[in-house]
Order: C-alpha cells, then sequence, then structure tokens
C-alpha cells in the first residue's frame, strides 16, 4: 500500500496526485484511490461507499440529464418548480454554514477548548458548500452562464443575486482558512481576521438564502425575516450534528482515542446542553411556524394543513427532533457516545426532511392553475432527482472522508496542547 | 412611448379557450405551455350551481416581482411596459416562476403531461432551439423570449411582442376588426370570439382600454400584492375573479 | 358532350395558368409581410410559395364542425404556421372558435398516413395489426374498381357501400349520388345524420316544412331559451354563436338566456338562469311552458289567432258571458279559436296541453313549478325570442316529441320568420349547374328495376319511415344478411366504429366487408381496414362548399389549397372521379368527362356572374381571392303576423297564404302545424312504436322516455368546446387544454354528483369502472356539483384506442369509446341514436 503524505498546500495536492496518475499509470491510480479506504477505519468505508454511491448515482442522474434533461425531473410548471435538488442544495448550503458557526466558536469568539474540531468544521463547511452548489449546478438549466451573467447583470435587488455573492465569497474565505490552518497558522492576525469576515459572510449567505424564500410575498409560507432568522439557527443545528456524527467518526467511535480536551467536552455536560438548546430552538420555530400556519386562514397558508396531515413531518418533529432533545437532556444518557451520535444522526435526517418540507411546502398552494391544479400541488421527486440527491451526499462524504485521509483534520495548535497538558497536571 | 395593457371582459368571456389555443399557434408553443390559460372553478351547491372562469395571461405588471427577482436581469421590463425574458441571459433558475403570483411562467424542460410521447422529442431541433416543429412560426427574437425558445429557459407571454411592437407609433387602440390594425394586435385579442378582449395604450386617456376600465369598473387580479398588472378584468354581471390562489371553494 | 374544361371556356392552356401549375396567372390577395406589414401580393389558387420569409395568407374554410368558417391560412416558406378567422366572412367575423387554429397540427399530425397501402394480415381484431403495406394509387383505385366490377358482373353492386361523415359539399359526397346512380348501388351515401342531430331536422320538417337546421337572429333577440344545446360549447355554428353572445350580453336591452340542461356547464353558467331536468324531460318543461302562455294569455295573436268574441246577449241587462279562454283541465271548443299562421292549437289544448301544469311538469322534470312558470312568462313577454333544442333535448326515444313541444314555443310567440326571432332557413347559393347528366350515361344494368333494392341501413324502410339515415343500423343489418350482406365499403369522415352506439358491433360486422378507409389518419376504421386511400387534408384541398345556417342568407365558401399535399395524398372526391374512370362501360366515360374535382369547382362558380357576390366575386378568381361569396338579405320576414318578401329595397312585398306555403313554410297546410298531418299520416305507426292512441299522434305531447342500457345512473356524453370532428384526441394540444369542468391534462372526468359518488364509496380521482348490458369502459372520477344526483357525464373526446401515439398514449382514460356503453336504440321518426339518456351503473375499480 502506498503511503499517503499530507500535502502541503493546494498546489501540492495536485502536483502530489498528477505524479501519482504519471508514475502508477491510469489503472493503478483508480486503484490507489479505491484503496485509499483499506486501512480499516470508518472514512475508509465510508470512501468505498460514496465512491460506489457517487459512480452509481452520480452516473445515472448524469446520463439522464444529458439524454433527457431536466424532464426527468418531476417538477413542473404548473406546481412544484423548485422541487428535491433545491431542498438538498439549501441543506448543504446550511450546514455548510453551521459548520462555519461551529468553527467560529474557537476562531472568533475564543472558545479555545474547541480548536480541536475547528479544522474539520471548516474542511466540512467547504466541501458540503462543494456538494451543495454541485446539486444546484445540476439542477439549473445553465449553470455555466451564471458564471457570466449575474455578474454583468448586476440585479441588487434579487436576494439570489446577493446568495450567490455571499455564497462565493463565503467559499473563497472558507478555504483560505483552511489553507492557513493547515500551515499551521492559528493565531495570527490574518488569520483571526479571516475568521472574523468567514463569519461575518456566513451570517449574510445563510440569511440571504432565508431570503430568497422570505421576500417572496406571494408565497407566505416562506414569507418573512424569520425566515433568515430560521435558517441561521437551523444552519446552526445542522452544523452542530454533523461535527458530531464526523469528530467521533474521525476517532473510530472510540472516545478513547480523542485527544484530552474533546473527551472532556463530549463526556461532560456542556455539549449535550448546547445540542439540546439548539434542537429546542430548531423546534420552538418549527412548531410556532406550524402554530401560525394553521391557526391563520391567510390564502397560501393551506400548505401547512397538508404538511401536518403528512407522516414526515411528525418523523421529523417528534423523531428526529424530539427524541435527541429528550436524549440530550437526560442526565443518564446524555453522555453516552452511542447516543450522542444517534441524536446527531437523527437530527441531520429531521433537517433534512425539514428543508424538503419548507421549499416544496411552500409551493404547494398553486399560483392560479385552479383548472389543472383543483386543489394543492402534488409533487414525488423521479428517480433521477434522488441519485442526484444522492450524488450531493456522495460528494460530501466522499470528500470528507479524502479530507481525513489527506489531511489531519484533527490539527490542534501546539499551545492549546501545552496548556491543556499543564491545567491536567495541576488537578493531579 | 405607448404603456400597452389588456382589458379582458369577463361577462363576454364563454370560457371557450380560443386564446389559449391561438396564442399557442401564433407563438409555437408546446402542449400545456399555456402562455394564456383559462382557470375555471366551481362554486355552489346543486342546483344552485356555477361555473366560474377567468383567462389568465401574464399581467405584465407594473411592479413585476419576476423582474426583481431575476438574478442576471433576464427578465426585463420595456419601455412600452412588456414584461419578457431575454433567452440567452436566463440560465433556468425558475426564481420567477416561484416570485410571480399569477402562475403565467413556464419552464419546459418538463415531463410530458398529456399522455402520449413528448413532442419535443417528436419533432427535436437540428440547432439550439428545443425543439422544431413543422407549423414553427417564423418570427424569432431570443432577447425578448419571441420564436421558439432554447433549452432550459423560462417562456412567458409577451403580450405579442413580435405583433405589438410593429403597430405605427401613437397607436391607441389595436382593434382586430380594423384590418390595418389586425396584423399587429395580439393573437388571443384577435382569437377572441364574443370579443370580450381589448388591447391599447394605457397612457392614451382616449384608449379604448382605458374607457372599458372607466365605465365598467376594471379591477386587477390580486391588486392588493402591489404588482400592479396591466392586464385588467371587467367582472360586470357573472364574473367573477377570485381573490384567492385556490381557486376550489 | 364535351368535357368540363372547355365548357367553362378554359383552354389547357389557360387551366394550367389559373391552376397556378404554371405559377403565371394567381388571384391577388392580402399577404403579410413579417417585415413591411401589409403588401398585396398574388396569391394561387394551388399553393405558390411567396419569397423567402414572406408571409402568404390564402383563403379556406375550417373542417372542425359544419358550421364552416372561413379562414386566412398563413403560410412562410412554405410551411403553414397560422390560422385566423376571415375578417370579411359573415360567418366567421375575423374570429374563430379554439377549434378553429386546430389546422397547423392538423396539418403536420406526425401520426398522419403518408400514402396509399393495403392489409396483408387477412386477420382483423382491435389488437391485429394490420401489416399495412405502400401501394400505388394506380394499384389503390385499380383494387376498388375491380372489386366493384366484380360485384356488378355479380348482379351484386348493392353490396358495395359508401358510409358518410361530414361532406364538403360538391366535390366529395355531392359526387356520391351520380356514382350509385351509374354504378348501381342505393347505398351510394349512407350518412351518419342519425347519430348526429336528425330530431331537430325532423321536427322542423314536419312542423314548418324544412328538413333543415334554422336560422336564428341572435344579435337582435332579447330572449333565448336553450334546451340540451350546449350553445357556447358544441352549437353551430360556434364561432357565429359566441360573436352574437359578446353582442347580446352587452347589448340594450340584454338578451336574457335561460338554459335546460341536466348537468352544469359554460353555457348554464354563462346564462341568467339554469334549469336542470332530468335526462329526457325536455318536453315536460316545454309543455307546461306552453300550458302557461296559452292560459294566461300570453301567445301573439297576430302570428297564432284569437278566439272569436262571444256573442253576448242583445238584453243589455242580462249578464255577460264570458269571454273564451284556456283554462287548465278545461277543455275549449275548437271552432271559437280562429287561427292565422298555425294548425291545432286549440286542439293541442285539449289533446294534451290543458293538464300539463307547472305542477305536472315539476313532478317529470324535478324542475320547481314556479321556475317552469317565470320562464315561460318571460319567454312569452319578452320579444323577439327564440327558443332552440338539440340533442340534449332530442337524443332520446321521445326526441321528436320533445323539440315539437320547444319548437311550438317560436310559434305561439309569434318568432317564427321575425327580425330577432328564428329568422328561417339557409337560401340556395347561386351556383352553375354541371351541363354533364348522369342519366345520360347510365347503362342497362344501372337501369335495370332489379336495381331497385332497399337501402342496408333501413332508412326509410318501414321500420324507419321518415328518418333520413340509420347509421347505426348498418352493422346489425349487414351481419344478419337483413336485407342483404355488404361486400365492399367505403368510409369518408365517419367511424361507426367508434361513434355510433354500441359501436363493438361494427368490429364483428367489419371483420366480413372488404373495407376501404379514406382518412388521411390512423383510426379504428383504418385498424379494420383492408385498403387505405388516404384523403388530402383541408388546408390541402381546392373545394367549395354552403354554410351551415346563419342568418339565412346564402353564403358559399372556398378551400384554396395552401400546400401542396405534403405526402402522397389524394382528395377523396378526385379518388372517387378516378374510380369512376375505371368502372366498365358508360360510367367511365362519365367521370372522363367530369375530369376532376378542380373543374367541377371552376365550373360551378359561373353562376356568380350573374349573382356577384355583395363583397364583389363574381368568379373562380375573385371567389378564390375573398374565400366566400354571399348575398344578404335573408329574403323572407314575418312581422306581426304578415309575411313580407324583399324586393330588393326592403321587406316592401306582402306575401300571399299561396305564397307562404311555397317559399316560406313549406307544410300541407302551408301553415306552422301544430296538428303535423305528416304524423297524421303516420298515426298508426307512432302508435306502434311509441304507444300513442293514433288520434293523438299529430300533437306534440308528453311521452315517457325509454332509457337504453341498464342501471341506476343516467350516463351522457356531451361534447366539449375543444372537440374537434374526430381528430382531436391524438393533438398533443388539445389533450393539454381540454377542460371538462375541471382541467384534464389528458384526461376528461366522470362527472359524479357528491352524494351518488358517497353512496357507492368513491372518491374525488378514483378510478371507475361505468357498465351496462351493452359494455363497460373505465374513467376517472371528478365529484362536484356540476351533475344532477341521477346523471353522471362523461366527455366524449377521448377513449380512442386506435388514433395514433397520443390518443392511445399509456394511461390515457376513459378506456373506450362511451358508445361502448350505449345501447343502440334510437328515436324511432328521425332515426335519431338516443345519446342522452342511456343508464349505467358506476363502480370503483
Amino acid at each position: 500500500m502506498i503511503a499517503i503524505r499530507e500535502p502541503r498546500d493546494f498546489a501540492d495536492v495536485f502536483k502530489y496526485l498528477g505524479a501519482l496518475w504519471r508514475e502508477e499509470g491510469a489503472l493503478r491510480f483508480l486503484r490507489i484511490c479505491w484503496n485509499l479506504g483499506r486501512e480499516p477505519s470508518a472514512a475508509g468505508a465510508w470512501w468505498k461507499s460514496c465512491l460506489i454511491v457517487g459512480v452509481v448515482a452520480g452516473g445515472y442522474s448524469l446520463y439522464m440529464l444529458f439524454t433527457v434533461g431536466h424532464a426527468s425531473f418531476n417538477t413542473s410548471s404548473d406546481g412544484v418548480n423548485w422541487g428535491l435538488a433545491i431542498a438538498t442544495y439549501v441543506f448543504f448550503a446550511l450546514t455548510s454554514s453551521g459548520l462555519t458557526f461551529i468553527a467560529s466558536m474557537p476562531m472568533v469568539f475564543g472558545f479555545r477548548e474547541l480548536y480541536p474540531i475547528a479544522k474539520r468544521a471548516i474542511w466540512l463547511a467547504i466541501i458540503t458548500l462543494i456538494a451543495g452548489f454541485s446539486v444546484l449546478a445540476l439542477e439549473l438549466g445553465h449553470p455555466f452562464r451564471m458564471l457570466w451573467a449575474m455578474p454583468t447583470g448586476l440585479q441588487v435587488m434579487s436576494p439570489m443575486f446577493w446568495m450567490g455573492v455571499f455564497y462565493s465569497i463565503d467559499l473563497v474565505l472558507l478555504l483560505i482558512k483552511f489553507y492557513l490552518l493547515w500551515q499551521e497558522d492559528w493565531d495570527s492576525p490574518l488569520s483571526h481576521f479571516v475568521g472574523t469576515a468567514s463569519f461575518v459572510a456566513v451570517i449574510l449567505a445563510s440569511g440571504m438564502l432565508g431570503l430568497v424564500f422570505g421576500s417572496i410575498v406571494m408565497r407566505p409560507m416562506w414569507y418573512g425575516s424569520f425566515t433568515s432568522i430560521y435558517y441561521i439557527l437551523t444552519g446552526a443545528l445542522c452544523g452542530a450534528a454533523a461535527t458530531v456524527v464526523t469528530t467521533y467518526m474521525a476517532y473510530d467511535f472510540d472516545r478513547a482515542k480523542m485527544p484530552p480536551v474533546l473527551r472532556e467536552m463530549a463526556e461532560g455536560d456542556h455539549m449535550p446542553k448546547v445540542f439540546a438548546t439548539l434542537i429546542g430552538i430548531a423546534l420552538v420555530m418549527i412548531l410556532t411556524r406550524f402554530w401560525t400556519g394553521l391557526w391563520s386562514n391567510l390564502d397560501g397558508l393551506e400548505g401547512f394543513h397538508a404538511l401536518a396531515r403528512s407522516p414526515l413531518f411528525y418523523g421529523e418533529v417528534l423523531i428526529g427532533l424530539g427524541l435527541p432533545f429528550l436524549m440530550m437532556l437526560s442526565s443518564r444518557i446524555e453522555h453516552k457516545p452511542g447516543m450522542q451520535m444517534a441524536a446527531a444522526f437523527l437530527v441531520l435526517g429531521a433537517m433534512f426532511i425539514n428543508r424538503y418540507e419548507f421549499i416544496v411546502g411552500g409551493q404547494l398552494v398553486p399560483m392560479f392553475k385552479g383548472t389543472w391544479v383543483a386543489s394543492l400541488t402534488e409533487y414525488t421527486p423521479s428517480l433521477t432527482e434522488w441519485a442526484l440527491t444522492a450524488f450531493g451526499f456522495a460528494i460530501a462524504l466522499g470528500l470528507y472522508a479524502l479530507g481525513e485521509k489527506l489531511f489531519n483534520l484533527s490539527a490542534t495548535p501546539q499551545s492549546l496542547m501545552v496548556a491543556r497538558a499543564g491545567d491536567r497536571r495541576m488537578a493531579h | 412611448m405607448a404603456k400597452w395593457g389588456m382589458v379582458i371582459d369577463l361577462e363576454k368571456c364563454v370560457g371557450c379557450q380560443a386564446c389559449t389555443i391561438a396564442c399557442g399557434m401564433e407563438n409555437t408553443r408546446l402542449p400545456g405551455e399555456h402562455w394564456q390559460d383559462v382557470i375555471f372553478f366551481q362554486e355552489g351547491t346543486y342546483p344552485n350551481t356555477e361555473l366560474k372562469w377567468f383567462p389568465r395571461p401574464c399581467m405584465h405588471c407594473e411592479n413585476p416581482s419576476c423582474v426583481a427577482v431575476c438574478p442576471t436581469r433576464a427578465t426585463y421590463k420595456t419601455e412600452e411596459g412588456q414584461v419578457l425574458v431575454d433567452w440567452e441571459r436566463c440560465i433556468g433558475c425558475k426564481y420567477c416562476m416561484i416570485a410571480c403570483p399569477y402562475g403565467v411562467r413556464f419552464y419546459t424542460e418538463e415531463a410530458p403531461r398529456y399522455g402520449g410521447p413528448d413532442l419535443k422529442a417528436v419533432f427535436p431541433a437540428a440547432d439550439a432551439h428545443s425543439w422544431s416543429p413543422p407549423w414553427k412560426a417564423p418570427q424569432e427574437d431570443w432577447k425578448h423570449g419571441v420564436g421558439v425558445q432554447p433549452h432550459d429557459v423560462v417562456s412567458k407571454c409577451t403580450f405579442c411582442y413580435h405583433r405589438v411592437s410593429k403597430a405605427p407609433k401613437g397607436t391607441a387602440d389595436l382593434d382586430p376588426s380594423n384590418p390595418v390594425m389586425r396584423e399587429y394586435t395580439p393573437a388571443c385579442v384577435v382569437a377572441c370570439s364574443p370579443g370580450a378582449r381589448f388591447f391599447g395604450d394605457l397612457s392614451n386617456p382616449n384608449s379604448e382600454v382605458n374607457k372599458q376600465i372607466a365605465n365598467k369598473n376594471g379591477v386587477r387580479l390580486l391588486d392588493h400584492l402591489g404588482n400592479r398588472p396591466q392586464v385588467y378584468y371587467l367582472t360586470g354581471v357573472g364574473g367573477a375573479i377570485p381573490n384567492t390562489h385556490t381557486t376550489k371553494a | 358532350m364535351t368535357d368540363l374544361s372547355i365548357h367553362t371556356g378554359l383552354t389547357r392552356r389557360r387551366f394550367l395558368q389559373a391552376t397556378g401549375a404554371a405559377g403565371a396567372l394567381g388571384a391577388a390577395g392580402l399577404s403579410f409581410d413579417a417585415a413591411n406589414g401589409l403588401t398585396l401580393q398574388k396569391v394561387h389558387a394551388q399553393p405558390a410559395a411567396g419569397p423567402a420569409g414572406q408571409t402568404v395568407i390564402t383563403k379556406s374554410f375550417c373542417a372542425q364542425c359544419p358550421a364552416r368558417c372561413g379562414i386566412d391560412v398563413y403560410t412562410t416558406n412554405g410551411r403553414v404556421h397560422a390560422i385566423y378567422g376571415t375578417l370579411d366572412n359573415p360567418l366567421a367575423g375575423g374570429k374563430l372558435c379554439p377549434k378553429g387554429h386546430y389546422g397547423v397540427y392538423l396539418l403536420y399530425d406526425a401520426d398522419r398516413i403518408k400514402g396509399p397501402m393495403k392489409r396483408t394480415n387477412p386477420k382483423k381484431g382491435r389488437d391485429e395489426d394490420p401489416k399495412f403495406v405502400p401501394i400505388s394509387w394506380d394499384e389503390a383505385l385499380q383494387t376498388v374498381a375491380d372489386r366493384l366490377n366484380a360485384l356488378r358482373e355479380k348482379g351484386e353492386s348493392h353490396r358495395y357501400a359508401t358510409i358518410t361523415g361530414r361532406g364538403w359539399g360538391y366535390t366529395d359526397v355531392g359526387l356520391l349520388k351520380q356514382f350509385g346512380q351509374l354504378y348501381g348501388t342505393p347505398n351510394f351515401n349512407l350518412g351518419h345524420s342519425s347519430i348526429c342531430s336528425d330530431a331537430s331536422e325532423t321536427v322542423k320538417h314536419i312542423m314548418d316544412g324544412h328538413h333543415a337546421y334554422s336560422a336564428y337572429d341572435y344579435s337582435n333577440c332579447n330572449y333565448l331559451l336553450v334546451f340540451g344545446a350546449g350553445f357556447l360549447e358544441s352549437f353551430r355554428p360556434f364561432t357565429g354563436n359566441m360573436r352574437n353572445w359578446g353582442i347580446m350580453r352587452s347589448k340594450a336591452p340584454k338578451t336574457k338566456v335561460t338554459v335546460v340542461d341536466v348537468h352544469l356547464n359554460t353555457t348554464g353558467s354563462a346564462a341568467d338562469r339554469l334549469l336542470l331536468t332530468k335526462p329526457g324531460t325536455d318536453g315536460a318543461l316545454a309543455l307546461a311552458m306552453a300550458h302557461v302562455i296559452l292560459s294566461e294569455g300570453l301567445w301573439d295573436r297576430q302570428f297564432v289567432g284569437d278566439f272569436v268574441p262571444v256573442e253576448q246577449p242583445k238584453d243589455a241587462d242580462a249578464p255577460r258571458l264570458p269571454e273564451h279562454k284556456f283554462e287548465p283541465g278545461k277543455e275549449v271548443d275548437p271552432a271559437t279559436f280562429k287561427e292565422i299562421w298555425t294548425v291545432g292549437v286549440a286542439e293541442w289544448w285539449n289533446v294534451e296541453l290543458k293538464d300539463r301544469t307547472p305542477e305536472w311538469a315539476e313532478k317529470i322534470t324535478t324542475v320547481p313549478a314556479r321556475d317552469i312558470a317565470a320562464v315561460a312568462r318571460e319567454f312569452a313577454l319578452t320579444k323577439p325570442a327564440v327558443a332552440l333544442f338539440e340533442r340534449g333535448a332530442s337524443a332520446h326515444t321521445n326526441g321528436v316529441y320533445n323539440g315539437m313541444a320547444i319548437h311550438a314555443l317560436n310559434a305561439l310567440t309569434g318568432n317564427m320568420f321575425a327580425k330577432g326571432g328564428l329568422r328561417g332557413y339557409q337560401m340556395k347559393t347561386a351556383w352553375a349547374k354541371l351541363p354533364i347528366k348522369a342519366e345520360d350515361f347510365m347503362d342497362d344494368y344501372a337501369k335495370a328495376p332489379e336495381r331497385k333494392k332497399p337501402r342496408v341501413d333501413g332508412a326509410k324502410s318501414k321500420r324507419y319511415p321518415l328518418a333520413k339515415n340509420m347509421i347505426q343500423e348498418i352493422a346489425i343489418n349487414s351481419l344478419k344478411g337483413e336485407p342483404y350482406k355488404l361486400d365492399t365499403v367505403m368510409f369518408y369522415m365517419t367511424g361507426p366504429i367508434f361513434s355510433a352506439p354500441d359501436c363493438s358491433k361494427w368490429e364483428e360486422a367489419l371483420r366480413q366487408i372488404f373495407v376501404i378507409d379514406t382518412s388521411p389518419y390512423p383510426g379504428e376504421t383504418n385498424r379494420f381496414a383492408d385498403l387505405i386511400l388516404p384523403d388530402n387534408t383541408y388546408l390541402e384541398r381546392l373545394q367549395i362548399a354552403d354554410t351551415y345556417p346563419y342568418e339565412g342568407y346564402p353564403i358559399s365558401m372556398i378551400r384554396t389549397p395552401a400546400v401542396k399535399p405534403i405526402f402522397d395524398t389524394k382528395t377523396f372526391g378526385d379518388a372517387v372521379i378516378e374510380i369512376g374512370k375505371r368502372i366498365k362501360g358508360p360510367t367511365s366515360e362519365y367521370y372522363k368527362k367530369i375530369g376532376n374535382t378542380e373543374n367541377i369547382v371552376k365550373w360551378m362558380c359561373e353562376g356568380f356572374k350573374d349573382k356577384p357576390g355583395d363583397n364583389g366575386v363574381t368568379d373562380f378568381e375573385t371567389f378564390a381571392q375573398k374565400g366566400v361569396w354571399y348575398r344578404k338579405p335573408y329574403a323572407y320576414l314575418q312581422e306581426r303576423g304578415v309575411f313580407y318578401e324583399w324586393d330588393g329595397k326592403g321587406y316592401n312585398k306582402v306575401m300571399t297564404p299561396e305564397e307562404v306555403k311555397a317559399k316560406v313554410m313549406p307544410t300541407p297546410t302551408g301553415k306552422f302545424e301544430i296538428k303535423v298531418t305528416e304524423l297524421e299520416h303516420h298515426a298508426e305507426f307512432v302508435h306502434e312504436r311509441l304507444g300513442i292512441a293514433p288520434e293523438r299522434a299529430p300533437f306534440p305531447q308528453w311521452v315517457a322516455p325509454r332509457h337504453g342500457g341498464d342501471g341506476d345512473l343516467h350516463f351522457i356524453s356531451p361534447k366539449l368546446a375543444g372537440q374537434a370532428e374526430g381528430r382531436s384526441a391524438n393533438l398533443p394540444h388539445v389533450a393539454a387544454m381540454i377542460q371538462p369542468t375541471q382541467g384534464g391534462k389528458r384526461n376528461v372526468f366522470l362527472e359524479m354528483h357528491p352524494e351518488a359518488a358517497g353512496k357507492r364509496g368513491i372518491k374525488d380521482g378514483d378510478r371507475v369502472r361505468i357498465k351496462n348490458k351493452v359494455g363497460k369502459i373505465e374513467a376517472i372520477v371528478r365529484v362536484t356539483h356540476t351533475t344532477r344526483p341521477d346523471t353522471v357525464a362523461l366527455p366524449m373526446i377521448h377513449g380512442h384506442w386506435a388514433q395514433g401515439r397520443w390518443a392511445q398514449g399509456a394511461g390515457r382514460l376513459p378506456t373506450g369509446s362511451t358508445n361502448e356503453v350505449t345501447e343502440n336504440l334510437s328515436e324511432p321518426l328521425s332515426g335519431l341514436a338516443c345519446f342522452h339518456s342511456g343508464l349505467v351503473s358506476v363502480e370503483k375499480v
């Protein structure tokens, strides 16, 4: 097996891969790529399965898009215009934003004990955003045209324009920040500045993503500034859940392998309580949103009734959010690693449902399609759309696994390690 | 500069859908791509039961929400008031379809819903057009959303831009019974048998559209949204426009 | 005899020029240049592609319904891309109904048949691929001629039949009579009218002497009473109706409209009042209205007449005797009622009307008595007014009697031949007569007495003595060999295998017959055909025709081809002539003299020289350029009980009763017959078939309908506004926009009342089976308040099983023709198939 060393910088990644390709030949290169996961670890297994899922789902969705085109989607001018692909994009984009919030805790707000998860969170933020953008690009009619038409159009009235601007800035800042951490630059003024700028950018980006929907008064299920806040806070929840899952995974689901600071955090009371708080906030926001939606007679809110009749909604609220909330409050089980991971997985699942419900639900009330759509519109994603979503997940998880292999995502500033070691000595 | 507008007299409209089919023919639309649809709904209980309907073209709003949301300025409003799509700028994000309160925009890369094979596949285009039927109309102007569109863009009613834009300057009324103006008049107005449609210059106080609006109490669809449509309805006796989106009682 | 082209004075050279084959001489017409606006361009009788990029407008007339609106066909670079109504055509007025625009799709229908073909799979069936192989026109025509010649040699020429649907006048169905005469078959033109609207023609025929559809003066009408006629969906001329609707609903005074129907349609909704009656009971409503009109003294005395005044006692002090009047439940002395233009009003009262109170009608119809009385009063007191009816009222076993009761309302209120009323009947166009007579070419075989055979459809037989056609009987009769079995059948513009009641019987019949289909499209007949002689579509044809009755004055239109036939197809009329040329004996001489349909068209236009149209049409060239010939006005007018004739300046000439009888009301009495002479003659027949006492037979009266099928729900199959004749089911543009009640995209829905649905556990959107003893089909239910609880409605457009890729698209519903659950039951007098009152049961699948 070929040893994998950590590349020095972005250029080195490509140089290294290029060299490997040249030296080993295409077939062996592919084998090496495949065998990246030979080392028996969670990341390795994920890498392999994501490669398979990515090739199958991605291949299928790309095949359908090139042969049938977007007609292979079940979206329709008479009903749901934005379907599962957009929900997937929103899920990834907001998860990315949430991960940036998590990374900002040590880097902007001085919670230094969270440093061990910062680099991983930044990497995850980058790849989830890439996954989101990839799905979005395949959903758009002309993604490449966007690259020149948006800058030349400068439609400053459009929330989508600003969403594009802020998420682009966000991605660039994330890449810079990741580079700096890679180069072990944890504490320079530049590093701090990039961290702060990135935090501001991600607030704007996720808030603006909320406004893409929140500005649309014709769709009252989305309308209002609440949507921005909702997106930011539920994004943070997704980020937290993703962090919990991936951190455990990085240490083979074994707390003993974690650095002491992380182990203390996982064993302590704070992490579950913070997680429970975030879940609680999300629950309050979802339930109040449904309350007003179900209570009001306003034209256009009928979709809430349909959503409230859907089993997905109960799965989301009761199993996906309610159960983890209780788990994280219970002093008996909140510390158990399995429970923490289960809670995080449930939350991620619930939030994916939530994104789908939010996007599709907002379009259930037809805009004067009375004749053809006698009541609320109906929508079930097509196989191509599901494949595209699976492709998105494969991109995100595959890149994550790759990151674990290529980069030292658990990197922590030396100073922190030393300081913590000192603390512990003194405690003894 | 004219400000084109339309008046639809619902007391005269009989719901025959000739406007829908004539529009589709004039503009080479796909089946179901109803730039000009007629929305029916049923109210009341047997035996006191009624069907209601209203034709629904693009409202060519004074404050078009579709224009505001378009991230690339592909959707724009002309000086003469038409809201159009530049198919060379459209990225197919469908945000305009989300933002339009009247549901008048179409993304035609969709599975056919009429039963039978996809007409686009039966009459494929050899070039950048999304399809090329033998009955394709001669006009083409992608900058104004006219002609058969390329694939993966949003299409919409142009107020028959290719006809109206050729009308002589200063025209107040485009009346299809006037042989001189007939060819400049939008297809749906030409086709309307009971004469329920009027088309003309809203900025000209003496135009027929303004007379109709003033004398027969013209109203606009979902006026509370503030999009200020340039299409007015005369509800008269028996006609009605819904004030909600769902037309199911 | 010489041939036609020399008779018309056209030398061969000029002939070529005029047809545009040489491209030199064409008619001038308007065309539209996309860049420069309106310009004057040469337009040819034969298609002439304009310069590249230039749009040429050719004149034609529509083919999607019998009305025949004039159309402007827009062609650019040899491709038709738009069709609009002709502005100066009185019927179209520059407008078209939705169907008028279908022409572009029909011309380029991707499923069109590309040339003549013959069947190679001897097995016939719904699911049998005919395995057609292309053949030449010569082989195709010779195949037909050989079969026909062989039949003639066996003395069985009567076993050849042509079954026809929508004919377009003199150059297609108009040729068939001569063909039958020369060849020797009584079945030369077995028309479809008995599955169309024959009852309304029969009613007019027996009451006012015109076996025809009426012309109505809507634009001057102040009250419109519609019985089962889908005025804003299917009643002809649809475009004219809609144009007049715009006038009626915005003129002063506004025309008040009452609609009687069994379900809610756009007509009923747009009307001021909708009366939802029980299927087949329209006649009871009309009788009760007549009762109110007479008993309340609301009839028109100048048209109908009045009671003679009672001779009062000389003694001034003696009590005054009451004047005569129609009192409910009491008879009057017919001698005391002196009629002017009607016959039998007082007897009618005694025999029928005196007991037909609104309360009585309420029990029959479920329509409240007060509504019936209110409509009767409004109708009688608002003048002018029109009462019209169509299949909703007449496609029942009691259809003619229903229609008579309704039509009588027009006479009672003096609206016959009146301004704003039932204006009259279609006047004839000044066509020139062909100089070649078929009689001169009949051989001994054709003249032989053995040729006098009964028609295979049984029309005019003892069973249907008054019926014009009985298409729905052909399959059964041929199967039974009564009067004989058919050998060879040519179908033109009709498909009874789908559109006739109990249509499945045709599948059995057509297995035994050599079938020639002439449709340029695939269809159910095509699936059973042995030979295909594909017709040109209407935009590829040169053709002339007369209008559907509009305002009475004569209108005729011409189709000039917009494009050359895009496939190897041949106009049906020319195919008939070509077959004629191949029939042995003098027949071929006759057809060689005729030459082709173009000669006929040109010859007939010679008649315009003496009678130019109001729009300056004087010959073929000007006709081709304008597309229409018409001469206003209608020649007769009844006003205040006096008939006037147009004298060139005005309705100035008062007509004598003899003139009225000869020209306006050609009944045996010369009057509007409420006591119908024709039915007096057929009283025994009526008694036998409808159980009416012979002495009552002549009068409009209530006859309870007999409903076909079995089950607990009435089944009706209305025609939708977007349903064109025959071909719209395979047009995706139509499937995508057609709106039965609540929108369908690909399906039409079975409308079902919530109560009816609830009882059967059926929910909105459920798939159900509609069945009775005749058959079964499946459809999706729309639970809606648009229909009566005792009635379900399924539009008749879809359910085709062989009409092309879209009509047969996967998942298209219903699964079959509505006629698969319609019993073959006919109204005995007119022969009209009873489409609208059959019974079915509905169950969830």
